[in-house]
């Protein structure tokens, strides 16, 4: 429970820490929370040979709130958590930061460093496909945008470059209108998810479902959208009674779930069905209070 | 300062006519609360290296070779020792047959020519820093021939399996047998037969502090300290000295503060021969801390056991007869001192537990696998047993249409001290008091009804009943009537030092259990000394009062019986003195609170510090017995048979659609004998029910098939938080035990024993709608989902 030897750098600026990725591109690692990386490290599953702790980085900490929100990569999930006006914009963020880890573990987590880290049983990587996210990186080449659509491709790897600093997270104004869900179970609370779900939805005048998106987690190797649950949605009443299951119905279908030695693909199957059920009845009940 | 002259109470209360039984603070919170209390860790001497172990990825691999050149070249890596290195140093690690069928077995510290399970250690690294000997650690290349790998016990006894030790030429290390009366003429005539298979999984203790090491060896006489987290120091020093090749009289054991047991830390492990016996080698002070992976994958495991179990019934429900066969997963080696039987064997011992049955019929066996050891854990395998039989009873109960408090308040013994068909001689209870107290504090009526209501809205709630008796007070007397050939000794030692206050030691220890707290309070009555002038120590095998230690819930029984007895004539000493003093007969002397005075003449007292003052320095005036013996006693203790019984009973909510269970409500019901400290006993109630349910809901060491371990961290081995439990409530019933000193009985590990069984049972109850029942512990969700699914949910 020690980690092999490495070299540690404490940059102040974004420009002083990507310079540094770009030195150490083949087995440096950015480090902000530190509450995956470090137990990785001292059950040496990760040997990184030069961390680069970008906690000291004051431009990476910033909330922004401005029609959209944009969320510095490096602020704390417990700071988060605290922002009044994120929480008035952002309920599904709320929700969902709730059920990472504990509260020491969010005193320290961040929420860059959580989409980053790209745990597909993670909640937040989810939560930012669901919120159309764009996640903002600096490289050498300068600043590039990336879709949260596209930014997540497998186990831990996410479409940032060797020498890419993800530096922040823009979620886009919500609007008035927008209705949201999120479900997930775990063993314990704060536990990472067996399973999970965020909802997000607008509403036209007529009341009827604009646009959807269902995002499942914690099923297989990455977040992904489920594509004919979001075509149910569109164009239904949030308030029709047999909608949230035939959701949840096709949710599921097509759904490569996948299984390990603790879950099986079969249980993830039943859950998610059970989770964007309650997960649309949730939005519905959004929807009215708006 | 003048002892008990009137210093403040500790506990800011008002001084009690008796300490015993009343809620008196812990002593020792200060320290510990405040983050001073000194474990291993915290601990060095001068010229300290540093181990790491080598250890098998494998469940089953022959070793090779193993190539240390690599880890020795690396700077501040001090040496590299293996199993051949110190198989001269060191003797083999033997441990008996604990009964008739057991196989006595013995192994090297350090695995020389195969591994047995992953995680078993094969070299250890000492280095400069616990960071340069992980290093070390990781340049040592071990040539591996993996093994066919043993994974479970139906591997393990099939014909031709892979043999884990060589030298048995068998996996079955442990079978016996146990009839009374004639079972099988019962099963074939009874009204109602029900049948059950129960699959228990594998727990642990899981300590916050881990296990951990520092030994140094002095060259001169070759004596060696040993600083151990351990339970039991002395029994550390018998045990070891001879694998060390020491006598016991150059081997000190220091376990100063250990931060929780479970019973973890009541065992000889590998590690305790090997890092003394590395620190001897190579002339330097060697300290090891175990990591949560090393003891997640090489401490004990418990409780894994293979359980089928039937109960013969007559028309009302009564019990004819019940037969049980329970077969331990024992693991690759094993556990020094109890062995693999520490679970089947008590499953079976107590498998009528405190029913009125006539005749039973009990197997028990264990078989090695490559799997960790199973050991003496909290509850041992009598909560695996009680997992079995309590679920059974539930199942019996709705097969034969009779509420399952109803179908047990039938079948249970009366309260009396009596001796049950197993030949346990019961010092008295409350069997059927605390069931229905149980019943009555959780609202069963009311539930019923609510049960009902919710159901018909698609909501499945659930009640569950688990009534139990305990064995404490484990000695030479328990242990032979759960039919284990050994014998035990303890004792404590009671000094009332110069200036009037006193020191008790005891061969006992604590780690959590408050000891410094309720032994003071017996020590205080017993000599008629204020608490504050008591202290208790103990952790050392240097210390005079040689015992056992702490585990089986046995120190309150064994503390009070030593400590009562020694302090009883130390007080008769200091009654005679008083009396010299008074000029007065001592039987007319009464001494409480630190005074003695004439029986009706308190104004004219003689403080214990002018006593003990006497009894040192008063010369030949002193009284006889005084000058011979001074003011120190030393008395042993050997208890009778003790039973602590109790109800815990617990409400849950089940999402069919998830798997998941809310628990809701818990009420335990305790009745351990005289309490020495109500406070006390709901600490050890509390935790050792949240531990039960770690192991019905959550807690999993679990192997894949092809014997990979699946659990080493605290993210896939789940123990349960405040955040998974429900509100609790603590309920007692005091029941004198007719045996023992005082009436004492233990409490620890009641809780453990109860709760799983109470969870399951809810649950059952709560998913009865669906015609399935619980049959295996930990009821994961995923579990819960393939069982309702096959049921069409």
């Amino acid at each position: 429970m020690k980690p092999a030897p490495f070299a540690y750098y404490a940059p102040e600026t974004a420009a002083e820490a990507v310079s540094l990725l770009q030195e150490h591109a083949v087995d440096g690692k950015v480090i902000a929370g530190g509450q995956s990386l470090v137990p990785m490290m001292n059950m040496r599953l990760a040997r990184p040979t030069a961390l680069i702790d970008v906690g000291r980085v004051a431009e990476l900490a910033g909330i922004a709130v401005e029609g959209g929100v944009a969320i510095g990569a490096a602020a704390k999930q417990a700071r988060v958590l605290r922002e009044d006006a994120v929480a008035e914009r952002l309920p599904l963020l709320v929700a969902a930061l709730r059920h990472v880890g504990h509260p020491a573990n969010r005193a320290r987590g961040t929420i860059g460093g959580s989409i980053a880290h790209a745990d597909p049983a993670a909640e937040l990587p989810a939560v930012a496909i669901a919120l159309g996210a764009e996640l903002v990186a600096v490289g050498p080449d300068g600043t590039r945008t990336i879709p949260a659509d596209e930014f997540f491709l497998t186990y831990y790897t996410t479409a940032l470059g060797p020498d890419e600093l993800l530096v922040e997270v823009r979620f886009p104004d919500p609007g008035g209108s927008r209705a949201w869900g999120f479900r997930e179970v775990a063993r314990r609370h704060g536990d990472f998810a067996m399973a999970g779900v965020a909802v997000t939805a607008s509403c036209g005048a007529g009341g009827t479902v604009e646009s959807a998106r269902v995002v499942l987690f914690g099923i297989a190797d990455a977040p992904q959208r489920a594509a004919a649950a979001e075509q149910r949605m569109v164009g239904a009443s949030p308030a029709d009674p047999a909608l949230a299951a035939e959701v949840a119905a096709a949710a599921t279908a097509g759904v490569e779930f996948a299984s390990d030695p603790y879950v099986s693909a079969a249980y993830r199957e039943d859950a998610v069905a059970a989770l964007v059920e309650r997960a649309v009845q949730e939005s519905a009940k959004t929807m009215e209070e708006a | 300062m003048s002892p008990g002259s009137g210093t403040a109470d500790v506990n800011q209360q008002a001084r009690p006519a008796r300490y015993t039984g009343e809620r008196i603070k812990r002593l020792e919170d200060p320290r510990l609360l405040m983050g001073r209390a000194r474990f291993i860790d915290d601990l060095g001497v001068p010229g300290m290296v540093h181990a790491a172990f080598v250890r098998s990825p494998h469940p089953h691999a022959r070793i090779v070779s193993i190539d240390n050149r690599a880890a020795l070249a690396l700077d501040g890596v001090v040496a590299v020792v293996t199993g051949a290195d110190l198989a001269a140093e060191t003797a083999e690690m033997e441990v008996g047959a604990m009964l008739n069928g057991v196989e006595a077995t013995s192994r090297p510290a350090i695995a020389i020519s195969k591994v047995r399970h992953v995680g078993d250690p094969v070299a250890v690294v000492v280095a400069r820093s616990p960071y340069l000997a992980e290093d070390g650690r990781d340049l040592v290349r071990v040539e591996w021939e993996p093994l066919p790998p043993v994974p479970d016990v139906g591997t393990a006894l099939a014909d031709g399996a892979p043999l884990i030790d060589e030298a048995l030429e068998t996996n079955h290390v442990a079978h016996g047998k146990i009839e009374i009366g004639d079972p099988d003429g019962q099963f074939e005539t009874a009204a109602h037969v029900c049948r059950k298979t129960f699959k228990v999984g594998r727990s642990t203790g899981a300590p916050v502090e881990t296990r951990g090491l520092l030994a140094e060896c002095d060259a001169g006489s070759g004596a060696i300290t040993l600083w151990t987290s351990t339970q039991m120091p002395h029994l550390t020093r018998t045990l070891l000295a001879p694998m060390l090749r020491v006598p016991e009289n150059k081997l000190s054991v220091h376990s100063p503060e250990v931060g929780g047991g479970f019973g973890l830390k009541c065992h000889i492990f590998p590690e305790d021969v090997a890092v003394p016996a590395v620190a001897r080698r190579i002339g330097r002070p060697v300290k090891w801390i175990e990591d949560r992976w090393e003891n997640l994958s090489g401490g004990v495991h418990s409780k894994e056991m293979d359980c089928e179990v039937e109960v013969a019934l007559d028309a009302d429900g009564k019990m004819l007869a019940i037969r049980g066969a329970f077969v331990t997963d024992g693991g690759a080696y094993s556990s020094i001192p109890y062995t693999p039987l520490i679970d089947s064997g008590c499953a079976a011992g107590m498998l009528p537990s405190m029913y009125d049955v006539g005749h039973v019929a009990a197997q028990f066996d264990a078989a090695y696998t490559n799997k960790a050891s199973v050991g003496a854990i909290r509850g041992v395998g009598w909560a695996s047993g009680q997992l079995a039989r309590e679920t059974l009873l539930d199942d019996a109960a709705r097969q034969v249409g009779i509420d399952p408090v109803e179908l047990r308040l039938r079948n249970m013994l009366s309260s009396e001290p009596q001796k049950n068909i197993m030949g346990l001689s019961l010092d008295g209870g409350s069997y059927a008091e605390s069931l229905a107290m149980a019943r009555d504090a959780i609202g069963y009526e009311e539930f019923r009804r609510r049960q009902d209501e919710l159901r018909a809205g698609g909501r499945y709630l659930g009640i569950g009943f688990s009534p139990f008796i305990e064995p404490t007070g484990m000695a030479t007397a328990s242990a032979r009537a759960a039919g284990f050939d050994i014998a035990y000794f303890d004792s404590a030692t009671v000094t009332v030092d110069p200036d009037g206050t006193a020191t008790v030691s005891t061969g006992l220890h604590s780690h959590g259990q408050g000891h410094e707290t309720t032994l003071a309070q017996v020590a205080a009555d017993a000599l008629g000394f204020a608490i504050e002038d008591i202290r208790v120590v103990f952790g050392s095998s240097d210390s005079q009062s040689y015992g056992m230690g702490t585990y089986a819930s046995r120190s309150a029984v064994v503390g009070s019986g030593t400590i009562m007895a020694a302090a009883a004539q130390v007080r008769a000493r200091l009654l005679e003195l008083a009396a010299t003093l008074l000029e007065a007969d001592a039987r007319d002397i009464d001494l409480a609170h630190g005074v003695a005075h004439v029986k009706g003449a308190p104004a004219r007292g003689v403080t214990v510090a002018e006593l003990a003052g006497f009894g040192y320095f008063g010369y030949d005036a002193r009284p006889d017995d005084v000058q011979e013996s001074g003011l120190t006693a030393t008395a042993a203790y050997d208890p009778p048979e003790t039973y602590a019984n109790g109800t815990t009973a617990a409400v849950v909510e089940v999402d069919p659609a998830l798997g998941t269970v809310d628990l809701q409500r818990l009420v335990a019901v305790e009745d351990c004998g005289r309490m020495l400290n109500p406070f006390i006993v709901d600490g050890q109630v509390a935790g050792a029910v949240a531990q039960g349910v770690g192991i019905a809901l959550l807690e999993d060491l679990a192997y894949g098939e092809d014997g990979e371990f699946l659990a080493g961290s605290l993210m896939h081995y789940l123990y349960p938080s405040t955040t998974e439990l429900p509100r609790y409530d603590l309920l007692h019933i005091e029941t004198p035990s007719s045996a023992s000193t005082g009436g004492v009985k233990g409490v620890g590990e009641a809780g453990t024993i109860a709760a799983p069984a109470a969870v399951v049972n809810a649950i059952s109850d709560a998913i009865s709608p669906f015609g399935v029942s619980i049959d295996r512990v930990p009821v994961t969700p995923v579990y819960l989902r393939d069982l309702l699914r096959g049921a069409g949910r």
